[in-house]
């Protein structure tokens, strides 16, 4: 068995496939080593809503150039990945109202094409959801999800055929450090060495940083959405846009017939990574009967959709997300061991950036710069701050930007 | 109109579950239980009579559960799904089919159902034994593996899985009923629902208040875990599978 490498990835999830695919086209030899299974973890979870529009310009530029990068990917790995289903912001109170506006002004500035809608608009492209309390709402007809299994299947077909190594139920147990630089892991089945070794563990992505007593401020949050089943009385188009209603803290899409319908509620439950099973399958998860947030998330989705009610049948969906504590990922080396990268910390939003973040990634390893503004998500952002040391403290920072993440008003200083 | 449902609570099987080095029984650190997911199929089918029903008849449903203190999570759970009140069976010692059985029996004689709605098997064991006891023990008529359960006939039509297929009994009430899988799909408990079980009182029996003075009649001698003797190999081409599928 090869052990010697270019790079070494820790962690299969859509961040580490894409990162190893990008290294591998550019002619590096690349090892993926995966716990678990191939696509597991978070990105197994994982809806794949495709917002382009949000936060800084540079933001949306690495979001657009994502849709190129998988428009090819489609090509060379045969597979439908991105569902073109247009998306729309949805707004019952002035201050939410007040955030469209904004958003739309933003969007015309930089050339993106989304416009307003009125009512009557918005009840004709999805008539299975309320609107008669709706004071504004916006389209991005470019907006859509990317199915994560498909992409996840086209990131190792490519890779595979540009010479990645895949170790699944291979978890790294430690970080070899040799004179200050990282230089292999160690693994349940031996040795592995490389110059460059990247941390894509996603929520395990704080554990492996400990391996080097480096403090990596991500924390693990958990994630409900529920899928409908497909009902004759209830038409979800397959092509009905995406719906952001942040003033309830839902996001939805459709699904196989059927509707999924998320929430980033104000409370959430956190888990702390080293306490699970060492074997722990997040596959395997799934919410008790009466867990209060499962119930806060159907009870907002029957405010918008009020056939969806607890006797509804559905599919829910249980995970585990990677926040940090301004809701940006952590993209790079930090300054204290020559040959790590970090790519963690996506926020709920991993799917979607991950085919740019792979781009970005490669850059950083072999480049050590990028075409990118990455400033707004370099991994050193936060290193040494003091107040961002403790578990305790990461959790705090973390759990507060994820009650936040729908409930600020965008613009806003809260 | 009164249901009983009994509510085991058991290790969620959807986790790997280990087994003590010693062989003496599973593994508890850090096991996440649930309601036994075929008696929370039993809870929701008793909420759907409750919800169907369009006579004037009160429909009362209660959860009973026999087991160590912490079973009130899983009655809880049952509270919360909509059940109106819950009773624990205190005891400290582990019980078999045949314990449970008499212990169910007893509380039914001071309860009255009219129906006691019961999961097939619990997943912890998979014994299957329980209801049929009971129905034995309380000469009660039984239905066991439900997969629809209507009014009607004698008192109820009941379609059972069976190996050979659906098979359509009627049984008078009062009976046992046993849920399968394909009976219902079990709710997740709503938010109202969820904050008015908080305030629902379940009411804790001591074992030795029953006076039941039956042995238990198995002995669990020790256990293993299952070691997969399957392996996995990689082909490099079609023609090494086509070996291997037509020697």
């Amino acid at each position: 068995m090869k052990t010697s490498f270019d790079v070494i990835v820790i962690g299969a999830g859509v961040a580490g496939l894409s990162t190893a695919m990008q290294l591998a086209k550019r002619g590096q030899s690349v090892v993926v080593l995966e716990r678990e299974q191939l696509g597991n973890g978070s990105t197994g979870r994982a809806a794949g809503l495709l917002g382009q529009l949000r936060g800084t310009a540079e933001s949306t530029r690495m979001l657009m150039d994502g849709v190129e990068i998988v428009l090819d990917l489609e090509k060379q790995a045969d597979v439908e990945i991105y569902v073109q289903t247009g998306s729309l912001r949805i707004a019952e109170t002035p201050e939410r109202a007040q955030e469209i506006a904004d958003l739309v002004t933003m969007g015309n500035s930089i050339g993106f094409d989304i416009e307003h809608l009125t009512q009557t608009e918005v009840a004709a492209k999805l008539p299975y959801m309320k609107t008669d309390d709706l004071l504004d709402a916006c389209y991005c007809s470019t907006d859509g999800h990317l199915q994560p299994a498909e992409l996840v299947s086209a990131y190792i077909k490519v890779g595979r055929k540009h010479g990645v190594q895949y170790h699944t139920n291979c978890a790294v147990t430690n970080v070899i450090i040799t004179g200050g630089k990282a230089t292999g892991v160690e693994t349940e089945a031996g040795q592995f060495h490389a110059p460059v070794i990247v941390n894509t563990a996603g929520p395990w992505s704080y554990l492996v940083a400990g391996m080097t007593d480096t403090v990596l401020p991500t924390a693990a949050i958990c994630h409900h959405y529920l899928t409908t089943r497909p009902d004759d009385s209830i038409k979800v188009d397959r092509f009905s846009p995406a719906v952001r209603n942040r003033h309830l803290r839902l996001y939805t899409r459709p699904e196989s017939d059927g509707l999924i319908v998320g929430m980033y509620g104000e409370e959430a439950t956190e888990y702390d990574m080293e306490s699970l099973p060492r074997d722990f399958d997040m596959s395997a998860m799934k919410a008790r009967l009466d867990d209060i947030l499962v119930a806060t998330l159907v009870y907002n989705a029957n405010q918008r959709f009020p056939w969806i009610t607890e006797r509804t049948a559905m599919t829910m969906t249980t995970g585990i997300m990677t926040f940090t504590p301004d809701g940006k990922p952590f993209c790079g080396k930090l300054p204290d061991i020559e040959g790590l990268f970090y790519g963690a910390g996506f926020c709920g939003h991993g799917i979607v950036q991950s085919p740019t973040i792979g781009v970005i990634m490669a850059d950083l390893i072999l480049e050590g710069e990028t075409q990118y503004d990455i400033a707004a998500i370099e991994a050193d952002r936060y290193f040494d701050m003091p107040e961002l040391q403790t578990r305790a403290d990461i959790k705090a920072a973390a759990y507060q930007m994820h009650a936040g993440y729908y409930g600020n008003i965008e613009g806003s200083k809260q | 109109m009164k249901i009983l449902v009994t509510c085991k609570r058991v290790p969620d099987t959807d986790q790997k579950i280990r087994v003590k080095e010693d062989g003496s029984g599973i593994d508890d650190s850090n096991l996440a239980y649930v309601l036994n997911p075929f008696d929370a199929i039993a809870v929701e089918e008793a909420l759907r009579i409750r919800e169907e029903d369009d006579t004037d008849d009160e429909i009362q449903i209660v959860v009973v559960g026999v087991g160590v203190t912490d079973y009130e999570a899983e009655l809880r759970t049952a509270l919360a799904m909509g059940a109106d009140r819950a009773i624990l069976v205190e005891n400290m010692t582990l019980m078999d089919p045949w314990t449970v059985a008499n212990t169910i029996a007893a509380v039914v004689e001071r309860e009255l159902p009219d129906l006691v709605l019961m999961g097939k098997q619990a997943v912890d064991d998979d014994a299957n034994q329980t209801g049929q006891f009971l129905a034995a023990l309380l000469q009660w008529p039984q239905a066991t593996f439900a997969s629809k359960i209507e009014f009607g006939g004698l008192g109820l039509q009941v379609a059972r899985e069976t190996d050979q297929g659906i098979e359509e009994i009627e049984v008078p009430l009062p009976a046992v009923v046993t849920a399968d899988l394909r009976l219902n799909e079990p709710r997740y408990a709503s938010l109202p629902s969820i904050l008015k079980a908080r305030k629902k009182e379940i009411e804790i029996i001591p074992h030795t208040d029953l006076q039941i003075d039956v042995a238990a009649q198995l002995e669990v001698l020790s256990m293993k875990s299952e070691i997969s003797q399957r392996s996995c190999i990689m082909l490099e081409d079609v023609n090494s599978l086509m070996e291997i599928i037509s020697p």
